[in-house]
């Protein structure tokens, strides 16, 4: 089964649009492989309005482990079947604590497979803020790493926010030559070009 | 650098996720490790981790007949051919050391990737993991063990052990609960028997019913002194240390003395692994106390630290 891979800062929204992702595809229910280092691989299905409660946070690295959920997309007469995955949050610098970097060490353990990357990164931030404290060192080496990747997209989030305008052409400025998406991962909008692009990668 | 070593690295704060990714990206685009891990790129990758093993090259040859053997097969049954019947059980012979543990593991992958396993992991058991001491206990341990490793590999060490006690012996109702799973259960489960080469054939002389249903025998021979010394140099080569020719000889000398004399059970790869562990605490006491070290000190392993009798 291919695997799309979604990565980015922390609080980019990268839980809350694998979700919206999954119902817009029209998933009733998201079935969460969780691989924890302590429990080993233990799976949960989650109705996806109650994922979006349990697993969404503004809370900074919120997610601690590696999420999968599997979707389909009509093809041809019938349908394929792909992996979704989210990923705790990356960052530069060295986190001091072990778990958060843990969960960071176990993003790059799937880093390496994955047939698709939709790096998220939240553009209402990087309107609102420098972007030396908003785009990180990691941004640029995951869209780096990116090119060696069939699919690698960048989606510009949360552009339902005002700041978020501002962002985009940031955005574009600093990733000059990467295909760039605009999507509220809030609002589902955008979602149709996501899913276009996904079509034509897998 | 091996990728789980990068891992681990971000994992204990040593280096930071971009540096990470950058290391990856740069053994990807030199060809190192292949980042498209399609069906064929897994199956690729285990092949190539079982041709990097030293030595072994008969046992390789076997795999990748049965490799061929079983894709073929399912290439047979998509086109509605007829097609043998896949029995994948097996006997592993030879003395301990010489890689059938780890062959095994590799195997289980491979499978899996094939679709042949749904796991594919590896579940090590010897007699005392399968018989019980009391009466009808013994039926209900081994297929504990045949439950935990359905999807993958019941590799069972020293299995003629089962058949030590004769007729009245629990291990033998050990051995028919496995021959009935495996009749009940066709796929999803191999077992392989594994023990000393002797042992073995005995085993399976006397009990000649097993010897059809585990139709893959495959014997691992005892390494040379030169694959064990290549084997020597790969375990000090991936924990950053070299031997400088002075401990390169000994080493060598060490390992033809050991292997010479017979009596000394020479235990293959795994004594290998304890001389080394040795030079390397040895390397440690030596340099302890030493001033300004160099990168090539830290790594140099000299004649000194090499020991041969191995102990504590
Ligand atoms: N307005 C707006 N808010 C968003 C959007 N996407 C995400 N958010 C909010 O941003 C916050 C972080 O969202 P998450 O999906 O949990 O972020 P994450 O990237 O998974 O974060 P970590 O798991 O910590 O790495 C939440 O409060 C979301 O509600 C968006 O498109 N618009
Ligand atoms: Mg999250």
């Amino acid at each position: 089964m291919k695997q799309i891979l979604v990565l980015g800062q922390t609080n980019a929204g990268k839980t809350l649009f694998t979700i919206n992702f999954a119902i817009y595809l029209g998933a009733s229910d998201i079935s969460l492989t969780f691989q924890d280092s302590h429990r080993g691989s233990y799976t949960r299905t989650l109705e996806l309005e109650a994922a979006k409660q349990l697993l969404v946070s503004d809370t900074p690295h919120y997610t601690r482990v590696v999420q999968s959920a599997v979707l389909e997309l009509p093809w041809g007469k019938g349908i394929k079947k792909f992996e979704i995955v989210d990923t705790a949050g990356l960052m530069d610098g060295i986190h001091q604590d072990p778990q958060i970097r843990r969960a960071m060490s176990q993003t790059l353990a799937v880093v390496r497979q994955a047939d698709i990357i939709l790096h998220i990164l939240d553009a209402a931030k990087i309107g609102k803020n420098n972007i030396l404290k908003t785009i990180g060192e990691v941004d640029f080496q995951v869209a780096q790493f990116g090119q060696l990747k069939p699919g690698y997209v960048i989606l510009a989030n949360k552009i339902d926010l005002p700041e978020a305008m501002e962002g985009i052409e940031k955005i574009k400025a600093e990733f000059p030559g990467h295909q760039i998406l605009e999507i509220s991962a809030l609002h589902t909008l955008g979602f149709k070009k996501v899913k276009e692009f996904v079509k034509r990668h897998l | 650098m091996n990728q789980e070593r990068v891992f681990s690295l971000v994992e204990n704060g040593d280096i930071t996720v971009s540096e990470a990714l950058s290391i990856i990206r740069k053994s990807a685009s030199e060809g190192k490790i292949s980042l498209e891990m399609s069906k064929e790129n897994k199956i690729a990758e285990i092949q190539q981790e079982l041709n990097r093993l030293i030595g072994l090259e008969s046992v390789k040859q076997l795999i990748h007949e049965i490799y061929a053997f079983v894709e073929i097969q399912q290439k047979r049954v998509q086109m509605q051919l007829a097609s043998e019947p896949v029995v994948l059980h097996m006997i592993f012979s030879g003395n301990p050391g010489v890689g059938k543990t780890t062959v095994a593991r590799l195997i289980g992958k491979l499978f899996m990737e094939m679709g042949v396993l749904s796991k594919g992991h590896l579940v090590e058991v010897e007699r005392a993991d399968l018989v019980a001491e009391y009466i009808g206990q013994t039926a209900q341990k081994t297929r504990e063990q045949l439950r935990k490793a359905t999807g993958g590999i019941l590799f069972i060490d020293e299995a003629y052990s089962l058949a030590r006690g004769g007729e009245k012996d629990f291990g033998k109702e050990a051995i028919d609960t496995m021959v009935k799973t495996m009749e009940d259960q066709r796929n999803n489960l191999i077992i392989i028997l594994a023990g000393y080469s002797e042992p073995m054939k005995e085993f399976l002389e006397t009990n000649p019913g097993l010897s059809s249903r585990f139709p893959i025998q495959i014997e691992f021979p005892d390494y040379s002194s030169f694959e064990l010394f290549k084997i020597a140099e790969l375990m000090l080569q991936e924990r950053d240390y070299q031997l400088n020719k002075g401990a390169r000889r000994k080493l060598y000398r060490i390992i033809e003395e050991l292997k010479a004399a017979e009596t000394t059970n020479f235990g293959n790869a795994r004594t290998v692994r304890n001389i080394i562990e040795k030079a390397i605490r040895r390397q440690a006491v030596r340099l302890v106390n030493m001033k300004n070290l160099s990168r090539t000190d830290l790594m140099e392993i000299t004649e000194e630290d090499i020991q041969g009798e191995v102990g504590p």
